[in-house]
């Protein structure tokens, strides 16, 4: 009751645009910091291998794009917040 | 299509009189994919023995290891000369006979008198250098040696000190440190040892020279002026060898390569006292020219038999068979893996679909611009690779092109829209501009296109094992798992269309793309149909292996949900190139407001090095997202349900000559 008394429903809609908008950021910001975890052991391990055999490059580059699914899954769900 | 180069198995005897007339054939077709012999006592090979290099192996490995050592001081080698005319390889057997010897002996007399004026200079430095600090002490060079009974120390010192027994010293200070000489008597060596220790001193060595330090220094550094003459003339000669015998070089490197080869063949083969015998492949339609090539060769005294029995598939060795358009994908596949020979090839999939996957992502006609300038920027480096170089080539193109078509479908030029409306998807965001994008099209197309490589991945993947496996329960159960996860996949996509109508759920804006739903009684009995797939792909799956399971949701979920990084990522891409024009355009516009000022020169310079850095930054991150996640989409989604590679490479033997000619 005392909210209700404290905001009307305008800005309450806007908070809720705001806290989506949060929500969005924390997506891609979050997915983003966990892809950048997976690659750095990922990325060392794929360039010391071409580093001996460089036949490697074309699957140590796949392998490094393997946990981008994590930061690109975010940026559908951000999308999926800002666009629906 | 699908398919490597059916192969033939080819077995080759004749006798030992017959293997020169034999290899110089085989090389000349450059067909044979030779299948080394193993020397490894199997019953029906005793006496059978690898062969012998044919006489002049060890001349010919000598010569191409003197063009070699000469091309080594040349830093050149037949991959680096280019545009050269093209000999006859006798010219060049005779140049290597009559010329080489000079060559060989010119190169390395010069090589010679290099390395002596380059140990002449670094003697000289060095005497320099020990020199210089004695030029600041008042003595001459011989006052330094040849006393019975004075030790002489000469050294770096940080400060002056004083000794308290009779000696004769000089300190000479200087920046950082100074320079000691100190003569004392024999008797007291040990004591001036000790005092000039524990005072940091570094002694250095005394030169054993004559006359003034200033002379000695003189006359090494007219040697050094001498010296560093000589090195520089013999360099200056060794440029001119280049100029004037690179070229003949790459030619008989060539054509001594061609000739080792060939005289080396025979350890390939396997041999009796007076016969030889050789195995391997020839591509099918090729085996009737090389059978009639080698009769005639061999004045018919030649058995070549093609063999069809006990073939082992894991030997033959893979060679694409692709039409035209699709080749470039080969070099993609070959990033991969060679597909094994019974293996489907699936470089047509890739190698058009890689192409559209990149345009889709990046989809701009200005980068697609960018990107079809830099090709024909590095056409003629990338064409010397030879036969790889065209395939780059063509993924380039390729590239190039897609993206410039999908930027006129999307309507976009460096992320600015054209003047027409975009024909599918709006993909123009609110960034500085009024645009309502149309977004969920494109993610619920990716999603869809993903759908579709992992049913075709699982179709493929029943294709190779009924091919592949040995038959028996196994191979079925392995064709059923794959049709399993087929079931189980689009049991949940038509349980979700007869239950939800997404259209409604995702479309706020207006959709294009038209998902199915099936209300009422029909959507009832496809619920039913649904769930009796999933029901019967589950059994399929857990009958080949329970633990498949695990993989269900990156099978059923993650794999798909990855493709919609085609959309996601192009957004991206788009987002970043309309910042850049967000800011330029403001710039110039405080440039303008308000009359034309020294700020306004500014920022109109800052706002063309901000269209310029950023998007060329943003082109350069177009070419490594779209390049590595459609690729990777490829590798990662879809070949993980079917593919396994590791065929051996068709290596037939021959040469691919580029100086020379027989």
């Amino acid at each position: 009751m005392a909210i209700e008394a404290l905001i009307d429903l305008e800005s309450a809609k806007l908070i809720g645009k705001g806290l989506g908008n949060i929500g969005a950021g924390l997506a891609v910001g979050l997915g983003g910091v966990g892809t950048g975890l997976a690659q750095q052991g990922i990325g060392a391990a794929a360039f010391g291998a071409v580093a001996e055999d460089k036949g490697m490059l074309g699957l140590a580059l796949v392998f490094i794009a393997i946990p981008e699914t994590l930061v690109i899954l975010g940026l559908v769900v951000s999308i999926m917040i800002m666009f629906i | 299509m699908f398919q490597p180069k059916p192969m033939t198995r080819l077995v080759i005897a004749a006798g030992k009189d017959q293997m020169a007339s034999v290899v110089s054939e085989l090389y000349r077709h450059r067909v044979f994919h030779i299948t080394d012999f193993v020397d490894q006592g199997k019953e029906g090979y005793e006496g059978v023995k690898i062969g012998t290099p044919m006489e002049n192996a060890g001349e010919l490995s000598t010569d191409l290891i003197k063009v070699r050592s000469i091309e080594n001081v040349f830093q050149t080698s037949p991959k680096t000369q280019h545009d050269v005319p093209v000999q006859s390889a006798n010219t060049i057997r005779a140049a290597i006979k009559k010329e080489l010897p000079k060559i060989s002996e010119e190169v390395n007399a010069l090589t010679a008198k290099r390395s002596n004026a380059e140990a002449k200079i670094r003697e000289c430095e060095q005497r320099i250098a020990e020199l210089t600090p004695f030029a600041l002490i008042p003595a001459e060079l011989e006052l330094y040696r040849g006393y019975e009974t004075l030790s002489v120390f000469a050294g770096y010192l940080e400060h002056d000190i004083e000794f308290d027994f009779p000696c004769e010293k000089y300190f000479a200070p200087g920046k950082e440190t100074g320079f000691l000489v100190l003569f004392a008597g024999k008797e007291n060596a040990a004591t001036a040892e000790k005092v000039l220790s524990d005072a940091g001193f570094t002694a250095v060595a005394l030169p054993n020279e004559t006359g003034t330090v200033q002379a000695a220094l003189d006359k090494y550094n007219a040697e050094l002026t001498a010296a560093k003459a000589d090195a520089e003339e013999a360099n200056t000669k060794v440029l001119e060898a280049k100029a004037k015998y690179a070229d003949l070089l790459a030619a008989c490197d060539e054509v001594l390569s061609c000739d080792v080869e060939r005289a080396e063949a025979p350890l390939r083969f396997a041999t009796t006292e007076e016969t030889f015998v050789l195995e391997g492949w020839v591509p099918f339609d090729d085996v009737e020219k090389i059978k009639a090539a080698l009769n005639q060769a061999a004045g018919g005294k030649i058995f070549v038999e093609v063999d069809e029995e006990n073939i082992n598939y894991e030997d033959v060795p893979v060679e694409y068979n692709n039409p035209g358009i699709t080749k470039p994908g080969e070099v993609l596949l070959d990033l991969y893996a060679r597909p094994k020979y019974r293996e489907l090839d699936p470089t047509i999939i890739l190698g058009i679909m890689f192409q559209i996957l990149f345009g889709i992502i990046v989809g701009d006609v200005g980068y697609g611009l960018i990107y079809l300038i830099i090709t024909l920027i590095l056409r003629k480096f990338i064409l010397r690779l030879g036969d790889m170089g065209k395939k780059i080539m063509g993924v380039m193109y390729g590239v190039s092109i897609s993206t410039i078509v999908f930027g006129l479908i999307y309507s976009e030029f460096f992320t600015l829209s054209l003047w027409w409306h975009p024909l599918l998807f709006v993909r123009h965001l609110p960034i500085g501009e009024v645009h309502a994008p149309n977004i969920m099209d494109l993610l619920v197309l990716s999603v869809a296109l993903g759908i579709l490589y992992i049913s075709v991945g699982r179709i493929f993947g029943m294709i190779n094992h009924a091919r592949m496996d040995h038959k028996g329960p196994h191979r079925t159960k392995a064709i059923l798992s794959n049709l399993g996860w087929n079931f189980m996949l689009w049991g949940m996509l038509l349980a979700i269309f007869s239950l939800i109508d997404l259209n409604v759920v995702l479309a706020k804006a207006n959709m294009l793309v038209w998902i199915p739903y099936i209300p009422g009684t029909a959507g009832t009995v496809t619920l039913i149909i649904a769930i009796v797939m999933f029901v019967a792909g589950l059994v399929f799956v857990v009958r080949e292996n329970p633990l498949d399971l695990m993989e269900l949701p990156s099978n059923l979920l993650s794999h798909m949900l990855s493709f919609s990084r085609i959309a996601a990522i192009g957004l991206s891409s788009v987002a970043i190139g309309m910042v850049v024009n967000y800011f330029a355009r403001m710039f110039f516009g405080i440039a303008f407001d308000g009359g034309f000022t020294v700020l306004s020169i500014v920022l109109i310079i800052a706002a063309i090095l901000l269209i310029i850095v950023g998007h060329a930054v943003n082109a350069v991150l177009g070419v490594l997202d779209g390049a590595i996640n459609s690729i990777r989409l490829h590798f990662v989604e879809f070949f993980m349900k079917f593919y396994q590679g590791g065929g051996i490479i068709y290596k037939p033997f021959g040469h691919n000559r580029k100086f020379t000619e027989e």
